[in-house]
């Protein structure tokens, strides 16, 4: 019975408000608005001042694994704010945090010909897993609309598992052939 | 203290900054020190905490009006009554955020490598001692900018955008509290229940100029003021998935009688979470997974954030004490 009526409850939110920092981004604008989509693995984290010396930030490199949109070759680059130098750490907050070994997918964005960066911050990083059955996935998945009226997104949707990269390739290619 | 970038460089320690503090509510972050262990990011509240404001306004919003609307949203979080932490407008400056220079600035900055951010908040933090060096907010110009009492069309409301990074500047991280849709190819949110929400609901609206229950029990629970412990109460628990200890689960108690939603995260690798600032008394106790969120924006990705799991109530109540920490209880997920 609790598990009937509870769900009732929770819909009772306060009245919608305005809350910040991020405007969320739709997967297809991600993926048409970025300039590559790279997955590879973390091989290098390297913090170092900001060119005019005046903060921190951390180079992040890659060997890339597969290019789904553009080609920056096999090993790529970019940039993250924040990271840490001798006893001072600077923190972006919301900005994700890379180790080496990580295997990530990355939406990139760069005004030539400065070093790559995240497109989003943390809307362009999706990570990868290995899930019990031994394939690579990627978890969470985008979010991504079923049909063309208005869906809420509901939590825990048994219908949005991790997806396996070969098919997050696929919803990419989808996406650019549309827009061609 | 004066430092500089160059003079960082000077001693190399490896230590790393883990956000956020394992098995604490709302997210807070923590620092993991060579001194002093694991510590919560934090300021000395014994005095004002001093910040500096750019004298450099955009169009339609002032410098003048800029600061009065950011003093604005700090004393809306200096207001509540549990918590005690103070604020000073130091003045006008010539400084930058996210400039390694002992000031907090907060002001307008082009960030081109920031596209979809409408503002942000960076701390220098001291790794010896967990102590905040600054910490800075940019509000990004690349948008159009509104402190129009009534809100503007068109343009993003200042003081609802300060009180969300004012509420990182005092050590609070995201709160997962809120609704969104998808609606012709885009995502808009439709309710939430904290300003620490980080999806912004689109340009005019002023209705997060005003904290929430989540928002007032974080701040609470960093700060607390005289009182504030013994008149509320904790849960403490443990979120698991196949009777092993799940990493990331959002964890809400829903109060019925206040219709109170305060939100925490099992955010360790025991899969264990605290929630504190609750009002006594019965509480419904919801997990669920981070599957729609970008869950870099909560974590620091040390770890992997499972999310494969279907929202699962706990089958009792849980009755939060007046002062203190109820029983510890263990919610086992259900995967999808």
């Amino acid at each position: 019975m609790i598990n009937r009526l509870l769900p009732l409850l929770f819909l009772l939110l306060p009245a919608p408000t305005l809350a910040t920092v991020f405007i969320p981004a739709d997967f297809a604008e991600l993926v048409t608005g970025c300039r590559a989509i790279v997955h590879g693995r973390v091989v290098d984290v390297r913090a170092q001042t900001t060119g005019d010396r005046r903060s921190i930030e951390t180079l992040v490199t890659l060997t890339a694994v597969e290019h789904f949109k553009g080609n920056l070759g096999s090993t790529v680059t970019f940039k993250v704010p924040g990271g840490q130098i001798g006893r001072y750490r600077r923190v972006l907050v919301g900005a994700p945090v890379f180790e080496r070994g990580d295997e990530v997918i990355v939406f990139l964005n760069a005004t030539s010909p400065s070093i790559p960066h995240l497109y989003g911050l943390s809307q362009g990083v999706f990570r990868i897993a290995r899930d019990t059955g031994g394939r690579d996935v990627v978890t969470p998945p985008p979010v991504t609309a079923q049909g063309i009226g208005a869906e809420r997104v509901v939590r825990g949707d048994p219908a949005r598992r991790p997806l396996a990269v070969d098919e997050f390739g696929r919803k990419v290619r989808d996406i650019l052939e549309r827009v061609r | 203290m004066t430092h500089t970038v160059r003079q960082h460089a000077v001693v190399t320690l490896v230590l790393l900054l883990a956000l956020p503090e394992p098995a604490r509510a709302y997210l807070k972050f923590s620092v993991q020190t060579l001194r002093a262990g694991t510590v919560t990011l934090q300021w000395d509240a014994s005095r004002p905490v001093r910040y500096f404001v750019t004298n450099r306004g955009v169009p339609g919003v002032s410098a003048s009006d800029f600061q009065a609307a950011v003093a604005r949203a700090f004393d809306t979080w200096e207001a509540v009554p549990t918590a005690s932490i103070r604020f000073q407008f130091a003045g006008f400056t010539n400084a930058e955020p996210f400039e390694d220079d002992d000031l907090s600035v907060l002001g307008f900055q082009n960030k081109p490598e920031l596209e979809r951010v409408l503002g942000a908040t960076g701390f220098v933090v001291d790794v010896l001692t967990g102590e905040i060096v600054e910490a800075d907010i940019f509000f990004n110009s690349a948008f159009d900018w509104s402190t129009a009492s009534a809100g503007q069309p068109g343009r993003f409301d200042v003081q609802s955008t300060a009180l969300h990074e004012i509420g990182h500047f005092l050590g609070l991280g995201h709160s997962a509290l809120g609704e969104t849709e998808m609606r012709g190819g885009g995502r808009r949110v439709l309710a939430s229940g904290a300003v620490m929400f980080p999806i912004s609901f689109g340009p005019g609206n002023t209705a997060d100029r005003e904290l929430q229950p989540d928002d007032i029990a974080g701040v609470s629970d960093l700060y607390p003021e005289a009182g504030f412990r013994n008149a509320t109460g904790a849960a403490r628990g443990q979120v698991t998935r196949g009777g092993r200890p799940l990493f990331g689960a959002h964890v809400v108690a829903f109060n019925p009688a206040t219709r109170a939603l305060i939100g925490g995260f099992s955010a360790n690798t025991n899969g264990e979470f605290q929630i504190a600032g609750l009002t006594p008394g019965p509480h419904v106790i919801r997990v669920e997974p981070l599957d729609d969120a970008d869950v870099d924006s909560f974590f620091s990705g040390e770890d992997a954030v499972d999310v494969d799991f279907q929202v699962t109530y706990f089958e009792r109540l849980f009755i939060a004490p007046r002062g203190g920490v109820g029983g510890r209880f263990v919610v086992e997920v259900r995967p999808k």
